[in-house]
Parts: C-alpha cells; sequence; structure tokens
C-alpha cells in the first residue's frame, strides 16, 4: 500500500517538474523573442466576453498586428468585479510592459496599482471610459469616444425625421423629450447635453433665436421661459437607477401628446423608452408618429432599429477604441508625444444596420 | 502474528499521511512557484510577490475561518457575501453615519460575528443543514447589503487621506506587505486555539464523532456554534482587509469568495467529512491559489486558465483525502 502511494507521489512530482521544465523552455524561447525589439503592451479591460470587449479585442490586435507589437488583452467577467481588475492591472505592471492601456472599472480602487505605475515609469493610456479622475500626469491620453459630438449626431439625425413636423407647426407646441439615465456620469452627461445643444441649435435655425425652452432637470434647464416658447425639449432623470424607474419617466415624456421626438442617450435610456412604450396600447414612437433615437446597442434597441420604431441610434466605434488605444500606448512607448483621439461614433437606422461597416460595432 | 504486524504498519501509515497531507501541498506550493520563477524573468520580482500576497489576504481570513466549521463536519457558504456584507456595513457607517474608522472596522468583526451566531444557532439549535442554512445565509448578507447601501456602491478611505491609515494594516507606504505579517500572526493565533485550546479539542472531536462526544457530557451545541461564530469573525476581518486592498465595495458582490476559500482549505488537507484539518495547510492551500492567479498570466496563459487548473488540484486534493478516509475506515 504505501508503496503504491510513493510511486503516485513520484508520478505526480515528476510529471509537474517535467511539465515545468518543458514549459520554462518554451517561453524562454517566447522571451528572446521580446529581446528582438518587439514592444509589449498590456490592455486591461473592463469586460472580456461581452461582444463590445470583443470588438475592442479586435481592434487591438488590429492595431498591434501594423505596428508589430505584442499585445496581452484581459479584462474581468463582469463590470462589478473590481477586485479581478486590480489584480490584473497588478500583475500587468509588474510584468514590466512597454506601456499599459487601461478602462479602469474604478479609480479609487486602482489608485495603488496607478502610483505603482507611474513610479516604474510604465505610460498608462485610457480608454472607452479611461481612468475618471486619475491622479495628473498618470494618464497620458484617452482613447475614447467624444460623447458630446456623439449627441449631436444623435440630434442631427433625429431632426432629418422631425424637420418637417418643426417647420409646419402653426402656433401648436411642439416637445421633444430626452430620457438621460443620470447626470453625474460624463460620458452620459456629455451626450445629453451634445444632443440638447445641437437641437437648439437646429430648431432655432427654423423658428428663429430664443424660441427653443429647454425644461426639465435643472443641470440642463436654459433661459428660455416654457410659457409662450413654440418649441420644448424636455429631460428627464429618473431617481434611481432601475429599469421601472426609467421606464416611468419615459413613459411620463410619451403620454404627452404634442411630443414629437425622444432620445434615450444610453442603452438604459433607450430601453427605458422601448418597455414604456411597450406599456402603452397601440405605441407612440414609430414612422410617422414620434421620433425615437437611441445610443449603443442592446438586442431590444436593435429589434426596434430593425423594425424602424426607432427611427436610428447611435453606436460608439470599439474597434476604433481598441486601435487607437494599442496605438497611444505603443507612441507613448516610444516617447512621443500623444494626445487625447476621439474613436468617433456612428449614425445607424434600418438601412444600414446589416452593412459591413456597421454590424461589427453592435452587440446584443 | 502476520495481521498484527499489518495492522501496526498501518496506523503508523495512517499518521504519516495525515501528516503527508500537509507536506504534500507544501511542496506542490513550492514547485508551482519554482515553475513560474524558472519560467519567466518577469516573475522574479518583489511586486509580484507582493501581489500573490495581497490577493491572498481575504482569502487567507476567509479559508482560516472556514476551517473550524469544515473540521466540525459542516461547511459555510455565506463566508464571501457575509465579507462584502460587512465591508458595506463599515462603508454606511463611516461614511454616511460618521463614525470613526477604527469603530467601523471593529463593528465589521462584530457583524460578521453576528451573522456566524445565526449559522450556527440554526445548524447546532435547530438542526438545519449546514449547506442549506449558510447558502440562506449567504443570500441574506448578499440582499442585506444591497439594503443598507441602497444599492450604492462604498468607498472607503483613499490612502494618504485623513483616515488612509488603515491601509497601512496590510501595505505600508513603503509598499512592504505589511499584510504578510499580520496574515501569518492570525495564523498562528488561529492555529493554537485550534490545537491547543479546549476550543480546538471539541470542534475535533465534534468532527470525528458528534453522537460520542455528546454522550461524553459535551455541550456540543455550543462549540459547533462557536465554531461558525469564529468562521463570522473571520469574514468580518476579511471584510477590512478586502477594504484595504480594494477600497470600493459593490453591494450584491462576494458570490464566489468562498468557493474559493473552501478550495484552499480542501486542498491544505482538512477533510470534507470532518474531524481532520489544519490551519498552516489551509494557508499553503490558499497561497497555491494565488501564485496561480498571479502566475498565470506570466506565461500568456489568462485567468480563466486559473479556474480551470485550480479544479484539477481541488480533485487530486480530495482524491488524498478520500483515500485517507478509505484507509481509516
Amino acid at each position: 500500500m504505501f508503496k503504491v502511494k510513493k510511486k503516485m507521489g513520484l508520478i505526480l512530482v515528476s510529471s509537474i517538474v517535467s511539465l515545468g521544465l518543458l514549459a520554462a523552455c518554451g517561453s524562454e524561447e517566447s522571451d528572446s523573442s521580446a529581446e528582438g525589439g518587439k514592444m509589449k503592451i498590456e490592455v486591461v479591460a473592463k469586460g472580456f466576453q461581452h461582444d463590445f470587449w470583443r470588438a475592442v479585442k479586435t481592434g487591438a490586435e488590429n492595431a498591434a498586428e501594423e505596428f508589430d507589437a505584442e499585445i496581452q488583452f484581459v479584462g474581468p467577467k463582469n463590470e462589478s468585479a473590481i477586485a479581478e481588475q486590480v489584480e490584473m492591472i497588478n500583475n500587468a505592471i509588474n510584468k514590466k510592459p512597454s506601456a499599459i492601456a487601461l478602462a479602469a472599472l474604478d479609480t479609487n480602487a486602482s489608485l495603488d496599482a496607478i502610483q505603482k505605475a507611474m513610479n516604474n515609469e510604465i505610460p498608462i493610456i485610457g480608454f472607452d471610459s479611461g481612468v475618471p479622475d486619475a491622479p495628473e500626469g498618470s494618464v497620458l491620453a484617452n482613447a475614447s469616444t467624444d460623447n458630446y459630438a456623439a449627441g449631436e449626431l444623435a440630434a442631427e439625425g433625429m431632426f432629418k425625421g422631425i424637420e418637417e413636423k418643426v417647420a409646419s407647426a402653426n402656433g401648436d407646441v411642439i416637445r421633444i423629450g430626452v430620457v438621460a439615465q443620470e447626470v453625474n456620469s460624463l460620458s452620459i452627461t456629455a451626450r445629453t447635453e451634445g444632443f440638447v445643444d445641437k437641437m437648439v441649435e437646429l430648431v432655432e435655425g427654423k423658428v428663429g433665436k430664443g424660441k427653443v425652452a429647454v425644461t426639465g432637470h435643472a443641470k440642463l434647464e436654459n433661459d428660455v421661459k416654457v410659457k409662450g416658447a413654440p418649441v420644448v425639449i424636455e429631460t428627464r432623470v429618473p431617481a434611481q437607477l432601475t429599469d421601472a424607474a426609467g421606464q416611468t419617466e419615459a413613459q411620463t415624456l410619451l403620454e404627452k401628446s404634442d411630443l414629437i421626438g425622444i432620445y434615450g442617450s444610453n442603452e438604459f435610456a433607450a430601453k427605458a423608452i422601448i418597455n414604456a412604450d411597450n406599456a402603452i396600447s397601440g405605441g407612440k414612437i414609430g414612422p410617422d408618429k414620434v421620433i425615437a433615437v437611441g445610443f449603443d446597442s442592446g438586442a431590444l434597441q436593435l429589434d426596434a432599429v430593425k423594425t424602424e420604431r426607432f427611427y436610428g441610434s447611435i453606436t460608439q466605434d470599439p474597434i476604433s477604441i481598441g486601435y487607437q488605444a494599442v496605438k497611444l500606448a505603443i507612441e507613448a512607448a516610444k516617447g512621443e508625444e500623444v494626445a487625447d483621439v476621439d474613436t468617433g461614433a456612428k449614425w445607424y437606422d434600418a438601412s444600414n444596420i446589416d452593412s459591413e461597416e456597421i454590424a461589427p460595432l453592435l452587440y446584443e | 502474528m502476520n495481521t498484527k504486524i499489518e495492522k501496526e504498519h498501518s496506523s503508523n501509515l495512517l499518521l504519516s499521511i495525515t501528516k503527508n497531507q500537509k507536506f504534500i501541498a507544501a511542496v506542490a506550493l513550492f514547485i508551482i512557484y519554482l515553475f513560474f520563477f524558472v519560467s519567466s524573468t518577469a516573475f522574479r520580482s518583489t511586486d509580484t510577490l507582493t501581489s500573490i500576497f495581497d490577493a491572498s489576504y481575504y482569502i487567507g481570513f476567509l479559508a482560516i475561518g472556514v476551517t473550524f466549521v469544515i473540521i466540525t463536519g459542516g461547511i459555510d457558504l455565506s463566508i464571501g457575501t457575509v465579507m462584502m456584507c460587512t465591508a458595506i456595513i463599515g462603508g454606511v457607517l463611516y461614511t454616511n453615519l460618521g463614525l470613526p474608522l477604527w469603530l467601523a472596522l471593529l463593528s465589521m468583526i462584530a457583524v460578521g460575528a453576528l451573522f456566524g451566531l445565526i449559522n450556527g444557532v440554526l445548524v447546532a439549535r435547530f438542526k438545519l443543514p449546514a449547506f442549506i442554512a449558510t447558502l440562506g445565509t449567504m443570500m441574506v448578507a448578499r440582499g442585506l447589503g444591497s439594503i443598507v447601501s441602497d444599492v450604492q456602491s462604498i468607498t472607503f478611505p483613499l490612502r494618504g487621506s485623513e483616515d488612509g491609515w488603515y491601509k497601512s494594516i496590510f501595505r505600508l507606504e513603503n509598499n512592504f506587505p505589511m499584510g504578510i505579517v499580520v496574515l501569518l500572526i492570525f495564523t498562528i493565533l488561529a492555529a493554537v486555539i485550534l490545537n491547543k485550546t479546549k476550543i480546538g479539542r471539541y470542534i475535533f472531536a465534534i468532527g470525528s464523532n458528534r453522537e460520542a462526544t455528546r454522550l461524553s457530557g459535551v455541550n456540543v451545541n455550543k462549540w459547533e456554534t462557536l465554531a461558525y461564530v469564529i468562521s463570522g469573525i473571520c469574514a468580518g476581518v476579511a471584510g477590512i482587509a478586502y477594504a484595504a486592498t480594494y477600497t470600493t465595495i459593490l453591494p450584491g458582490e462576494g458570490a464566489g469568495f468562498e468557493l474559493d476559500a473552501i478550495a484552499g482549505v480542501v486542498i491544505g488537507g482538512t477533510s470534507l467529512s470532518g474531524g481532520v484539518g489544519t490551519i498552516f495547510g489551509t494557508i499553503i492551500g490558499v497561497f497555491i491559489m494565488s501564485v496561480l492567479k498571479v502566475g498565470l498570466p506570466y506565461i500568456d496563459l489568462q485567468p480563466h486558465y486559473q479556474l480551470f487548473i485550480t479544479g484539477i488540484v481541488v480533485i487530486i486534493a480530495v482524491y488524498f483525502d478520500v483515500r485517507r478516509r478509505y484507509k481509516r475506515g
């Protein structure tokens, strides 16, 4: 009996050791290739499985191939796995890469790691939502969507659908609704503000200056009095971050008879509009009805765009985000001056949703 | 004559294997570390070692606590979410209610102990199966964290801020991993309680044979409950370690950490059927998992390979456990 045990142990230990030696030989080869000048970039994303991050990874790999760098793309299992991501960032730094591209889940949790990178003089490039409120000098540049410009794009898209109604409104008040998930996050607020500002500008072009009142959330209001204004843009922000609360706000807007357009400034808000509309018999949004415009993707929203209930939507460009992140990281590692890059946003509707240009950017 | 010798031989064997399991785990830890050390030049840094320690603290405390419960023959599935729940409650007490930080941290341990007490009473007094009772408190803790925080994330004070001192319990300003010292002291303390005190003796006795222990006049309900309370206290300490290491606490998280801790316990040679186990084995088990977690990316394997490999290690460890019991039987 004892002998059997001993043999077992021996086999186990020797197999582990031989495995180790085998792998050691293998990795030494890759070490030497790294010395051959290939730059090593660690990319730490906010996720891994989600289609959005898959697209980011594709972009990152494209850049790695183009500039002959080696990348390691990692991300936690979901957007609440902060501890897992912090361990990943630490790991990435310990590997002493040429640069790190980072989309931090939580800046506070990552501060120690970011400090360590600075001490080791490893440049950090932010991508997607980047590293908000990062200590000065730690993040050299960001590759992210210019959310304000993306919001403007949404306004331009919607305006095509409501232009006639705006021009032909004779005396009756017309209303454009905006559902925003929140007004604390910079990215979502910028998307909302970009939309509101651009829409005011476009509508004023038709009805004259000072004729568009922005009401609703205090942070977004303008000075024009609602009373007597021919066009009202009404923003609504749910009190809680729940689907139900978002839906309530959207429904309040949809039930106003003077509503001609409605915009949801992220996936949450777009979903709220769709769900609210489902709850109204007959539905209020669609062609020749209320013109609805969304942001990002998601199964529900994609279906709404395909079936033309949504006039269109804005999508970010995750492939470009990944590509630019790695490109910036490589430039930073070379010591070149780097600056923020807008990775762009695109308008999509039923006509181009399946096109080669748009389809890879969308996710369910 | 022959059979007698064989019997003696096998009882010696039993003794040597019981000691062996911890030994095997230590050797495995050494080999795994050596493997990464040889494979990757970047792995050979103190920063990497610090990362391994960082990843071990909270799981280490959880695992030490649950070792007591597992030795009684029970299980505690609630520790992961209880840990997060204590951290959220501590954070709310500090940020929203303005309690001094030291008091908030102590309250976390108290909350953990309370959860342990509830588990203990449910299992020892009301005879609920430990698996089900602690599954229930696991969900309760998860929900409670969300209720208390109103589903908002909680941020503990940052390093360098007025109340940032608690971070130095686990990492000094000069990056010295103080936490490993704290964890080792805690380990020794737990080992002394388990091996040198009445508490430990009765916990082992309950795990070996609950009925015999009861018949010999021991208040088994009390000591079994105490094992769960110890587990809860450790979850509170783990909550402090987690907050110090990761700063931001999200409500509704923590599920899954208990399985990491239990895996560490099993790898370290503690028998899931109770009556056998060591604290040092548990710590070695935890470090095996941390070394794998931190080491694998160095050989360009994604972290999910860690799950795969840890799973195999757990199966091997349980295999040894089953062999041992088979022989004892």
